[in-house]
């Protein structure tokens, strides 16, 4: 699962049975979510129930396992319970036994055999289009959208504002959505990007684009849009093929809304408002696909960020081990970038040069900035020069930029919940070892019997679950 | 009965665990809701950023740091 994803699934997870129930219709939907929010234990799982006539017994499913696996299994089950895919069963002899969401089943069926007429995958457009357009076109389309949005959030932060038509591209819509995400807050008139704004311009675009699609989701329904027609619209996305065009003669009203939004942030093409088809860009066919999703949108990311340097090499940044840093570009988006967190001081036609400083890095942390992201973006975009030595950046710049960050965060803070005064030490031991295998526990303290999770839904759960039982 | 209490988890090392502690109960107890041990203390999460900006000023108060030199630009 790729990073990207797992954001997603977050806030799938969140969403309510019925929710969950309705977008299970749609087999587009269910094979998405199948295909890149599951962990592979969890597809398993399901591939192996997906044809199985009667419930399956818990028993069962435990002596498909060796017992060091425990822990793998309880996460998958969670995973797999809190999407509302499988349903514990008890019958009266207190047996339990696990069972596929009827309309999953049925859906994922669908999707695998490719029965019924649900049209779900898209209609592709009967007529020809005269104004065809190629990938490339595409590509370089869903490029500059998005890289207008990243420069609208960063270009007033570096004083680049003023400096033309850069960013004034950008939709009202748009503006409002990143507004309303909490990615820019705007004082007197001008733009200034937040916290969470910027270590949404340090995610790979894939990221980026589930990030900006989850706030929109989050707003739907202010926007008198619903829900699930928006979340299933986006996974149809999803399974469409790059360069093809989609009729639109079979969307609903808040799909061909929802049209017009996506086409501001390069998700879709259209040639006009009006026509009656429309393409996927890179950024919707990648927004599923787990594999391609590493592949094609690394490829889109380093092409996004390279437009407009003159160099075709993808790194175009080296750092001396006397924290020196200098960036072949002449791009203002890198160069806003770069100046999260470096003390640029010179500016060349196609170079920047500057240091990287204990004040400037630790200015990036107090902005939200983690050391991890600043090495990632480094890295990443890292000179072939730097490239042939292993590891790309000198390392004792790694650990400088590692011990800045740990100097100015002397706390580290998870917030959740304290569970405490447990009756018997057995009790202690069983919940404890539960809020571990889902992966939720932070801390423990045997010796007093109390332990700390992130999540509590489904420990309390359980506690409820025993507690009936006992 | 088992009980669940909402917060924030804070780890930190001792020494500055005695600085929060310090300015909790300068403050009418008004941050932290239970002492764990000797390094984790449960504080209320509405209350977090306020503390690490007050732990931030007395850290400045108290540690006076040499300036840096990055005047060779």
């Amino acid at each position: 699962m790729s990073a990207s994803s797992s954001q997603a699934l977050e806030y799938l997870e969140l969403l309510p049975r019925q929710t969950h129930t309705k977008l299970y219709e749609q087999p587009s939907t269910v094979l998405a979510v199948f295909r890149c929010m599951l962990p592979h234990l969890a597809k398993s799982i399901v591939m192996a129930m997906l044809y199985m006539p009667s419930p399956f017994p818990a028993a069962d499913l435990d002596a498909w396992f060796r017992p060091e696996a425990k822990k793998e299994k309880e996460k998958a089950l969670s995973v797999l319970d809190q999407l509302h895919i499988i349903v514990h069963r008890v019958d009266a002899s207190r047996q339990v036994s696990y069972e596929l969401y009827k309309g999953f089943q049925r859906s994922l069926r669908h999707a695998l055999e490719g029965s019924g007429t649900h049209g779900s995958f898209g209609v592709p457009a009967s007529q020809p289009d005269p104004n065809k357009v190629d990938v490339a076109f595409l590509d370089d389309y869903a490029r500059k959208q998005w890289e207008n949005i990243l420069f609208y959030m960063v270009g007033s932060t570096v004083g680049l504002a003023t400096s033309g038509a850069l960013g004034q591209d950008v939709g009202t819509g748009t503006k409002q959505l990143l507004k309303m995400g909490d990615f820019v807050k705007v004082v007197n008139g001008r733009v200034n990007i937040t916290q969470a704004g910027f270590s949404f311009v340090l995610q790979d675009t894939n990221a980026q684009v589930w990030s900006l699609l989850i706030v929109y989701l989050r707003n739907a329904a202010a926007l008198g849009m619903s829900e699930t027609d928006v979340l299933s619209f986006l996974f149809m996305l999803g399974s469409l093929e790059l360069g093809q065009d989609y009729t639109t003669s079979t969307l609903s009203p808040t799909q061909l809304k929802l049209l017009e939004d996506l086409s501001q942030f390069g998700i879709i093409y259209r040639s006009s408002d009006d026509a009656p088809t429309f393409y996927p860009t890179r950024l919707a066919t990648t927004l599923t696909s787990d594999a391609s999703a590493l592949s094609a949108s690394q490829s889109l990311s380093t092409s996004l960020a390279t437009t407009h340097t003159d160099t075709t090499a993808k790194g175009f940044i080296i750092i001396e081990t006397n924290y020196r840093l200098y960036a072949y570009t002449s791009s203002l988006l890198q160069i806003a970038v770069l100046s999260l967190f470096t003390k640029l001081t010179t500016r060349h036609p196609n170079l920047v040069s500057g240091k990287l400083t204990k004040e400037s890095i630790t200015r990036a942390v107090s902005l939200g900035i983690s050391s991890a992201q600043i090495i990632s973006y480094l890295t990443a975009h890292a000179h072939p020069q730097m490239q042939k030595q292993q590891p790309f950046l000198p390392p004792t710049v790694m650990d400088q930029i590692r011990l800045w960050e740990y100097e100015g965060e002397r706390m580290e803070i998870s917030t959740g919940y304290l569970i405490k005064e447990f009756a018997t030490e057995g009790e202690y031991r069983d919940v404890a070892g539960y809020a571990e295998s889902l992966g939720v526990l932070v801390w423990r303290n045997d010796s007093k019997r109390v332990f700390f999770v992130d999540r509590i839904e489904q420990v309390s759960a359980y506690l409820s679950r025993k507690n009936r039982a006992g | 009965m088992v009980k669940a209490v909402r917060g924030a988890l804070v780890k930190c090392d001792a020494s500055i665990k005695a600085m929060l502690v310090d300015i909790d109960s300068k403050n009418r107890n008004d941050f932290i809701i239970e002492e764990l041990d000797e390094e984790h203390v449960l504080v209320k999460e509405t209350k977090v950023n306020e503390l690490k900006q007050r732990l931030q000023d007395m850290m400045k108060a108290r540690l006076k740091e040499p300036e840096t030199s990055d005047s060779e630009g």
